[in-house]
């Protein structure tokens, strides 16, 4: 059985983030970045099924970026991933999740995986959109937002988040997607044997122009961090006073009152 | 020259800080109070690997290279610093001597339970006479057949408490001062071994610091480490490297409370403002970081010096003096950045101030370093 686990490196988010040079997304000196928290997700309940399934099993990690991804790809090689592709673009950030998912269709469709997992969303941009997408170009079933996860001789039992929090269960046939909502399990940390095993793991490069294979259809055109926090609103006056004026403030400015 | 960690030391840096942030900073201050590092949180380092970080894999270990070792030591020591001397003697003042010095069959037989963390491993050199003068030890060794029997008492153990595997300095005749001092490994378990106390400290409280007597203990000619006679040599190659593990807790812990002293003098508002905006402030915390900075370049530049096989006992003294001075001035200035909050125990800066001062005296004093650098700048 294959299985591939896409992944993306997010700047830490509690960062500040500035625009950059051409406003159109952050600026990345000075930050600091690290796996998706979904992705993490993803990994764990990949490699959870690696282990379960045993050595005819084959698990992938997949990222595209610069070269400062390979650093989260080699955290999922040391949580138990078998090998990494590193699909080799400098300018990831810019594109839109359709090509994004085109890049990892063209990686995955001549490759037989039977089951791909990826992070619900990314935490910077939060589209939601990648996994999906890659499940359509490939022409396979998908399911997205799981906070539960069973295999058993080719069906997938994945329990789904809905809204309000009520859940679903659906069942799928392989070869399927899955996208991984946070929660799914408990992400395991990397031991240190694991990483030094991981250094001798192989990480394939692939430049990014032989995969992509579309243009974008959605652009981003600018960038904008929030505003600095004002100083917050001081109430005085007498109590009587300053609860009339909360109260006025939650029913203008919130929902807590209506 | 490259000042940045690889990305395979920054992958290991950013697990064991996610490692410590969700299974040691919580416990912290509960650590400090109880005087104990839980059980649980002992094996999880273990599993974790950070028991062997640097030792060979065929013998347990994780197979990493000394910087890893002392970028464990330092992320562990951000948040608690009694947990971070726990790693730092068991592995490099136990652990190290015995892969260093010991036969293949002695490594095989005590590394794997110590890489794991199965056992906790110790130090016993210091006595209650002998300190910086570690050539005065007066526990001595007789030859009984096929064992050796020791007899004396040490004390000032890390780690003594768990009554694990220790390295044992004796000597076989006092009068021949250093050149009669010999090594031994010890299951601390053997008869005759007694516990007389656990020391109650001003810092580093989790950490256990144990005094010994030894009865007739009786240890197998094969625990012997080296040769008979190479026990000081031992004992100093030993803590040359040992520095390195202080530097980083030390580092680690100055660390910790500058992050906290940081964040306060943002948070706190005195005559209308954040403290951070008066230079009275800006000051302190440029001054901290900038000793910081320091005693990190000193020790990266030690591990990866002993890492190289090159000699780094000059760097390896000069980090330990750094870091140490470091942490406790960084503390300090924690403290007087916290004002009256500082003070009070229910802040962690208090706790890394009591944690901070032992650094400039184990594993050699900080005047001992200042021989060792001196000594080496005239030779």
């Amino acid at each position: 059985m294959k299985l591939l686990v896409c992944i993306k490196q997010v700047p830490d988010m509690e960062s500040r983030f500035k625009p950059d040079a051409a406003g159109v997304w952050f600026a990345e000196t000075d930050l600091a970045f690290r796996m998706n928290e979904y992705d993490e997700y993803a990994v764990e309940q990949a490699v959870q099924l690696r282990e379960k399934l045993g050595d005819g099993c084959e698990l992938t990690v997949l990222s595209i970026g610069p070269d400062r991804v390979v650093e989260a790809i080699k955290k999922a090689l040391a949580m138990g991933c078998d090998n990494a592709a590193h699909i080799q673009d400098p300018a990831a950030s810019g594109k839109d999740p359709w090509q994004i998912a085109s890049i990892i269709a063209a990686y995955a469709k001549d490759k037989g995986f039977d089951l791909i997992f990826t992070g619900m969303q990314s935490q910077d941009r939060g589209s939601a959109q990648v996994g999906v997408t890659v499940a359509e170009l490939l022409g396979i079933a998908s399911t997205s937002t799981i906070v539960g996860f069973d295999y058993d001789n080719g069906t997938i039992t994945a329990k789904r988040e809905l809204e309000g929090g009520i859940k679903g269960v659906v069942k799928m046939k392989t070869p399927a997607l899955v996208t991984c909502q946070l929660g799914l399990n408990i992400p395991r940390y990397p031991t240190l044997p694991n990483i030094m095993k991981a250094k001798k793991k192989e990480i394939a490069a692939i430049p990014v122009a032989d995969l992509l294979n579309a243009d974008s259809l959605a652009t981003t055109t600018s960038f904008h961090p929030p505003a600095k926090k004002g100083g917050g609103i001081v109430l005085e006056g007498d109590v009587a006073d300053q609860v009339d004026k909360l109260i006025a403030i939650l029913k203008d400015k919130t929902a807590v009152l209506r | 020259m490259n000042f940045e960690l690889s990305q395979d030391h920054k992958v290991l840096q950013s697990a064991v800080r996610d490692f410590v942030e969700k299974e040691i900073k919580p416990i912290a201050m509960k650590i400090d109070e109880e005087h104990m590092i839980p059980d649980t949180l002992v094996a999880k380092m273990g599993e974790m690997g950070l028991l062997g970080s640097y030792l060979p894999e065929e013998y347990g270990g994780a197979g990493l290279d000394m910087l890893s070792y002392a970028i464990v030591v330092e992320e562990v020591s951000k948040a608690c610093g009694s947990s971070g001397v726990l790693i730092s003697a068991h592995t490099s003042l136990c652990s190290g001597p015995i892969y260093t010095f010991g036969t293949e069959e002695q490594k095989k037989k005590w590394l794997p339970p110590l890489n794991s963390g199965d056992i906790i491993g110790c130090f016993l050199l210091t006595e209650p006479d002998a300190g910086s003068d570690a050539g005065a030890i007066s526990t001595t060794y007789t030859r009984d057949g096929d064992d050796y029997i020791i007899n004396g008492a040490k004390m000032f153990i890390t780690n003594g408490g768990y009554k694990g595997t220790g390295v044992i300095f004796a000597t076989s005749d006092k009068n021949l001062k250093h050149k009669g001092v010999s090594a031994f490994i010890i299951d601390l378990q053997s008869h005759g071994v007694v516990i007389l106390k656990n020391e109650k400290k001003m810092g580093i409280r989790g950490s256990y610091t144990t005094a010994f007597a030894f009865d007739n203990v009786r240890i197998p000619v094969a625990n012997l480490l080296g040769q008979e006679g190479q026990g000081f040599k031992i004992a100093m190659d030993t803590l040359n490297g040992g520095r390195i593990g202080i530097a980083s807790q030390a580092l680690g812990i100055a660390e910790g409370a500058f992050a906290l002293a940081l964040a306060y003098s943002k948070e706190r508002k005195q005559f209308g403002a954040p403290i951070c905006d008066l230079q009275a402030i800006q000051f302190k915390l440029a001054d901290m970081y900038a000793k910081i900075e320091t005693s990190k370049l000193m020790t990266y530049k030690a591990a990866c010096l002993k890492d190289a096989k090159k000699s780094y006992t000059m760097e390896s003294a000069m980090c330990k003096m750094l870091a140490s001075e470091a942490a406790t001035f960084v503390t300090k200035e924690a403290i007087q950045i916290h004002g009256g909050y500082g003070f009070i125990c229910d802040y962690e800066v208090e706790r890394m101030y009591r944690d901070a001062k032992i650094t400039e005296i184990y594993e050699g004093t900080n005047e001992v370093q200042r021989v060792v650098i001196s000594k080496l700048l005239l030779s």
